[in-house]
């Protein structure tokens, strides 16, 4: 799935990244759960960048990510970890290596089966994602290492299972994928 | 209803135009101050260091014609969640921590280690917050996105795709619009035929199901976007190499001066941190 022009990695970096910034900025990517606790899909558009153009893409992609979620911590922030994401280590280099995992897992999966191999790189995305970030929160004492681990098995999973879903949706749909209902309907269309 | 008007959202920072000299440097300039006023922020080992940069961008904010209340003005509802963060250290230990114990409370207790993470972490991420509203309020979106390649320019001689970025950047900027009304159309479509996004019930999966019809759409466009301006940027022999640009930005008078200031700011608040944080420390046995 790799080896396209430069120009268009760049122009879909910029596509997604500008996907990332509108649910950053308009707080869609989360899926509330019980209690008020949330799960977050933000770094989906990461996961699908690096599975469809290869990790720079993925790198950039995560990039534009972390720096909107660093300037919306210190400008319009919602909640007490929230305030912790202006910090750089936090908010933007896992999602730097995010971008460069995930497209590792699809590559080392993609081979016929590239809808197993997105779902893969979906959920090994996630999960490394969830480690990376909480692991920066710990490290600089926003939350104790007790709550974090809480949090990845509370959060993190399902949160991989959803990343999962929604990159192999994503992936099917434009790569024209055959998955169980058949082929994808909108890959007619593109 | 309310909450599907999107449009009218969107922005990035808080720009503050007061035309002074600070907002007139070209953008390299302001983001190698954003830079070496963030390092030692996120890397000091003390408070020093940690404090030092907030002082210096509230400085900064003056001269720039920036109100240091309206930098620190986004900070005061936040504050009391501090006391969540205090709190969770207070119930959680860390293990290994020998350090002195302030206060015990029932099977709880507050010791010098866990005292010292927090005053830290507050800290820091009160000297962030100003820095980067400091950054945004005096940097358009626009400035942020173009400056990035001069910013970068030094690395490009190594090879690293500072052109590139910079353009997915702007594209991203370019594109935030059309995303964000595409989000509203989809949203109201699906509200329309009885989704229910946020306050539904159901389980986490249920959500998650739900959530497809959202995503997945608003992805394949912007996707099928990128295709389409990809095929006419290359229709046009789009390739990177040798481009002109249409802003331009001009050095101010005093601009080297300021970018000299930076790293030099930069060098000594790492080493007046060094300096002073290690004996204060010790004297407070909080790495004991």
């Amino acid at each position: 799935m790799a080896s396209s022009s430069p120009v268009r990695k760049i122009v879909v970096a910029g596509a997604l990244g500008a996907v990332s910034i509108a649910l950053v900025l308009l707080n869609l990517g989360f899926i509330t759960w019980f209690a008020g606790a949330s799960i977050t899909v933000l770094h989906v558009p990461v996961i699908i960048g690096a599975v469809l153009e290869g990790p720079v893409v993925g790198m950039a992609v995560g990039a534009i990510f972390g720096l909107t979620a660093l300037v919306k911590a210190a400008t319009a922030p919602q909640g007490p970890i929230d305030l912790f994401f202006v910090n750089p280590l936090i908010s933007v280099l896992p999602r730097i290596l995010l971008g460069l995992v995930a497209w590792a897992f699809f590559r080392v999966f993609m081979g016929r089966m590239r809808g197993l191999a997105a779902t893969v790189a979906g959920v090994a995305g996630s999960v490394t994602h969830s480690i990376l970030v909480l692991g920066a929160l710990v490290l600089f004492g926003a939350i104790p290492l007790a709550v974090a681990a809480s949090v990845f098995v509370a959060n993190g999973i399902i949160e991989a299972v959803v990343a999962g879903v929604l990159t192999l949706a994503v992936v099917a749909a434009w790569k024209g994928i055959e998955s169980r209902t058949g082929k994808a309907r909108l890959a007619d269309e593109g | 209803m309310r909450d599907l008007e999107f449009f009218r959202n969107v922005s990035i920072g808080q720009y503050v135009d007061s035309g002074s000299p600070v907002h007139r440097m070209t953008p390299a300039t302001k983001y190698l101050w954003l830079v070496a006023l963030s390092a030692p922020a996120v890397a000091s080992l003390g408070y020093a260091g940690a404090l030092l940069p907030l002082l210096s961008a509230l400085c900064a904010a003056v001269a720039a014609g920036v109100r240091p209340s309206f930098l620190l003005r986004g900070l005061k509802p936040i504050l009391p969640l501090f006391l969540v963060v205090a709190v969770m250290q207070f119930i959680f230990g860390w293990p290994g921590d020998r350090s002195a114990v302030l206060f015990r409370l029932g099977p709880f207790s507050a010791t010098a280690r866990e005292a010292h993470i927090v005053l830290m972490a507050v800290a820091r991420t009160v000297s962030l917050v100003v820095i980067v509203g400091l950054f945004t309020s005096t940097t358009t979106e626009g400035e942020a996105a173009h400056g990035i390649e001069d910013f970068l320019a030094p690395l490009a001689r190594l090879g690293f795709p500072a052109h590139a970025f910079a353009l997915a950047a702007t594209t991203a900027l370019r594109f935030i619009p059309i995303v964000a009304g595409e989000l509203e159309s989809i949203v109201k479509a699906q509200a329309a035929r009885g989704a229910d996004f946020g306050s539904g019930k159901g389980g986490v999966v249920a959500k998650a199901r739900a959530y497809l019809p959202l995503f997945v759409p608003v992805m394949i466009r912007a996707l099928e976007r990128a295709e389409a301006l990809a095929e006419a940027m290359e229709a046009r022999c789009y390739t990177g190499r040798g481009r002109t640009r249409f802003v331009v930005y001009e050095l101010q008078r005093g601009e080297w001066v300021a970018r000299l200031a930076a790293v030099f700011l930069c060098v000594a608040i790492f080493v007046l941190d060094s300096a002073v944080s290690a004996p204060l420390a010790a004297l407070l046995g909080v790495f004991a």
